[in-house]
């Protein structure tokens, strides 16, 4: 470890720093919770549960400010590993994953269990395959890497254009998330909650960059986590006598199944449903939770799981966070972090939708057929849109198969089912908001950042510190504000433009990827086309294809395969690369040493230096 | 922006390379055979029971998801261990 290494030492109390931020928010939940059987109202405990974190993180992003170019894309390279796994976990889960996964587990079961093992197997091949030499190579942005690696501009400006329609559709799928909690808990209407989310997430990059998000990111996953956990472990005691709801849930699995007999729900074939994915419009359960292949076929279920895995591996906004530790290993090491941490989600998510389903549909089924005497939580529930419930078959009385679910309130219905406190509803949106903020302040920067160092960067190339500084507070305004004018006017789907954003990263960016990190003959041509025939495969498949999640699956997996042959052939056929690449991929692939962007840019500053001093 | 690597290094620098290369390859694709054989086979092994749940759900629920997080680990491990026995080789500056 050489002397610049050896700068770049973590602040020692961040933990202690981040104890406080735990025992703050604990003491609050424990607060509000006193407050709400002392007779608070509902409107004001949801305020200070929702709105006293977003605080937090405004702070946070005040005290971790900074005008320089280094901390501001790279969070000073200094980020301990749990604390980078903290954010990598949840830009990865996000809201989307937080809210719309669970609900896409409700409705699908077993079928949805692709979506969680793609996404978990995607961070270990992202691992695996790119992140250490990603930290090696020290460049600020995935299409910088591109440029340094096979020495092109042009290939950077186009990475940068073609990372557009990823990170803008993941950015909008997290906002609309973010707004779509606030607008339920707070007296806003959604389009209001759009903007001020939009400007939330927008003044945390512009203040620090990368280091506010990653210090916010740091506050938010707690948030996010605690927020999950306590009721969640409260819910799974009440039922099953202990504290571990991922491992207890099973002994649940014969009153689920009776319960859904009841209601009369039968297995499925993948030829009778319409759509695969479950939709945001409410509907009914379509299936029984433990049915195998019902909704997605056994190839389906693989197709599914193989594009999430190579689109979460290639993700330009978890692949921009290889720069911020100090070294290969912590970097490696960070992403094991990751790793376990959105396999525990993976693993709780089944749980959630279990006891959700259990506790509905137990409640509906026990309760005689009239209306009057229905559970409470229906009449709270349907006030909250967060479910429907009609007499559509005239009896007098509503059945379980008349009840018609919200995709992305499922989580939310968890606490008020179980009948615990109001409190508990809101912890648990206040937890959603957290990740899906985090996760949005990760997309946000890394479309904004590129924009500002390999778009006007290089086509600037004298820029200095603070002009680079203020492409990216325009770039990242600019980016935020067109996010919420397009959430105004277009209803988008946020798992849909979740599968859409990931399709188009496997296809663009896995096959150049592995080009630029595993082959040492891949050129600038071979890059070109492998990055151009992905993107155009998937962006014709996605404009003009049926609208359902397989083929985009198909589509995104086809994208990589002609990627990978197109970027082969070119480089075989085309020219050869220069031995300046060569030369810069034997480098990138000894984990030894300083990143070779700040050795470069050391080197640059001292030959400065020197001529200035030659010249008096 | 690169080194120079003396000719004597080569054979360390790829033996490290090849032992990158297989190591990478070896816990991507047990992995992805893990995950390739529970799906083939839940709906068979779903009549089998484990820790109360059918047995092919749980394989794709958690068993799959633990295998994935122990190899992330391992895989960890070993490389930081493959990245050593590089740096002990090579001579110092």
């Amino acid at each position: 470890m050489n002397s610049l290494s050896r700068l770049r030492a973590p602040h020692p109390h961040l933990g202690a720093y981040y104890g406080i931020v735990t025992s703050a928010f604990v003491s609050l939940i424990v607060l509000l919770a006193m407050f709400e059987q002392l007779g608070w109202r509902e409107v004001v405990i949801a305020q200070f549960m929702i709105v006293t974190p977003l605080l937090l993180y405004i702070v946070i992003a005040v005290g971790s400010r900074t005008r320089n170019t280094e901390d501001f894309f790279t969070s000073g390279r200094r980020v301990p590993a749990v604390f980078n796994g903290f954010v990598l976990a949840a830009t990865a889960v996000g809201g989307v994953g937080f809210l719309a996964y669970t609900g896409a587990v409700f409705f699908l079961g077993f079928d949805a269990l692709a979506i969680g093992l793609g996404l978990t197997c995607g961070i270990l091949a992202g691992a695996v395959l790119f992140v250490p030499y990603l930290r090696k190579a020290g460049a600020y942005t995935l299409p910088g890497f591109l440029g340094q690696r096979f020495r092109s501009r042009r290939l950077r400006i186009a990475a940068s254009v073609m990372q557009i329609p990823p990170m803008a559709l993941l950015l909008a799928a997290e906002i609309k998330i973010a707004a779509l909690i606030a607008s339920l808990f707070l007296p806003l209407t959604f389009s209001l909650a759009v903007f001020l989310v939009a400007a939330l997430v927008a003044a945390i990059g512009m203040l620090g960059g990368m280091r506010a998000l990653t210090w916010a990111g740091s506050a938010q996953f707690i948030v996010g986590a605690v927020g999950l956990a306590v009721p969640l472990v409260t819910v799974s005691v009440l039922l099953t006598s202990l504290p571990t709801p991922q491992f207890t849930y099973g002994e649940l699995i014969p009153s689920l199944q009776n319960a859904e007999i009841t209601a009369g729900l039968s297995p499925v074939q993948p030829e009778e449903v319409e759509t695969d994915l479950p939709p945001t419009a409410p509907q009914k359960v379509l299936k029984p939770f433990f049915q195998p292949f019902g909704i997605f076929g056994e190839f389906d279920f693989v197709v599914l799981f193989l594009c999430l895995m190579l689109g979460t591996a290639a993700l330009p906004s978890l692949l921009v966070r290889s720069g911020v530790t100090r070294s290969v290993v912590e970097q490696r090491r960070s992403t094991a972090w990751a790793l376990l941490l959105v396999a525990l989600f993976a693993l709780t998510a089944p749980a959630m939708a279990v006891f959700v389903k259990l506790l509905l549909f137990q409640d509906i089924g026990l309760a005689p057929a009239a209306t009057a005497s229905l559970p409470d939580w229906l009449t709270g529930l349907s006030g909250r849109q967060l479910l429907q419930a009609s007499d559509a078959n005239g009896d007098g009385g509503i059945g379980a198969a008349e009840i018609l679910f919200t995709r992305d309130g499922i989580a939310l219905t968890l606490p008020t089912l179980a009948g615990l406190p109001y409190v508990l509803t809101v912890l648990m949106a206040a937890s959603g908001m957290a990740v899906a903020l985090a996760a949005a302040g990760s997309h946000l920067f890394t479309l904004a950042g590129s924009m500002a160092e390999d778009v006007y960067r290089v086509l600037d190339r004298g820029a200095a510190e603070h002009p680079r500084l203020a492409a990216a507070w325009g770039a990242i305004a600019g980016s935020a504000i067109a996010a919420a004018l397009f959430l105004i006017v277009a209803d988008i789907d946020p798992l849909r433009a979740a599968l859409t954003a990931l399709a188009f990263a496997a296809a663009t960016f896995f096959p150049v990827l592995m080009l630029a990190i595993w082959w040492p003959r891949g050129s600038e041509w071979g890059a070109f086309a492998s990055m151009c025939t992905g993107f155009s495969v998937i962006f014709l498949g996605a404009m003009f294809g049926p609208d359902t999640g397989i083929y985009l699956a198909i589509v995104g997996l086809i994208g990589v395969i002609a990627g990978l042959v197109a970027g082969i052939t070119a480089s075989l056929y085309g020219i050869k690369p220069p031995a300046a690449a060569t030369a810069y991929w034997q480098e990138m692939r000894n984990p030894e040493g300083e990143a070779i962007y700040d050795r470069a840019k050391a080197r640059a500053a001292a030959s400065a230096a020197n001529a200035s001093t030659g010249g008096q | 922006m690169t080194t120079e690597t003396p000719a004597g290094d080569h054979a360390g620098r790829d033996r490290h390379q090849l032992r990158t290369l297989i190591l990478a390859g070896a816990t991507l694709l047990a992995v992805l055979f893990a995950v390739i054989l529970a799906v083939v086979n839940a709906a068979s092994l779903n009549q089998y029971w484990f820790l109360h749940f059918p047995l092919g759900f749980y394989l794709l629920a958690q068993g799959v998801l633990i295998f994935i997080v122990v190899s992330g680990f391992w895989y960890v491990r070993t490389q930081e261990r493959i990245d050593r026995t590089r740096s002990e080789n090579e001579e110092p500056e």
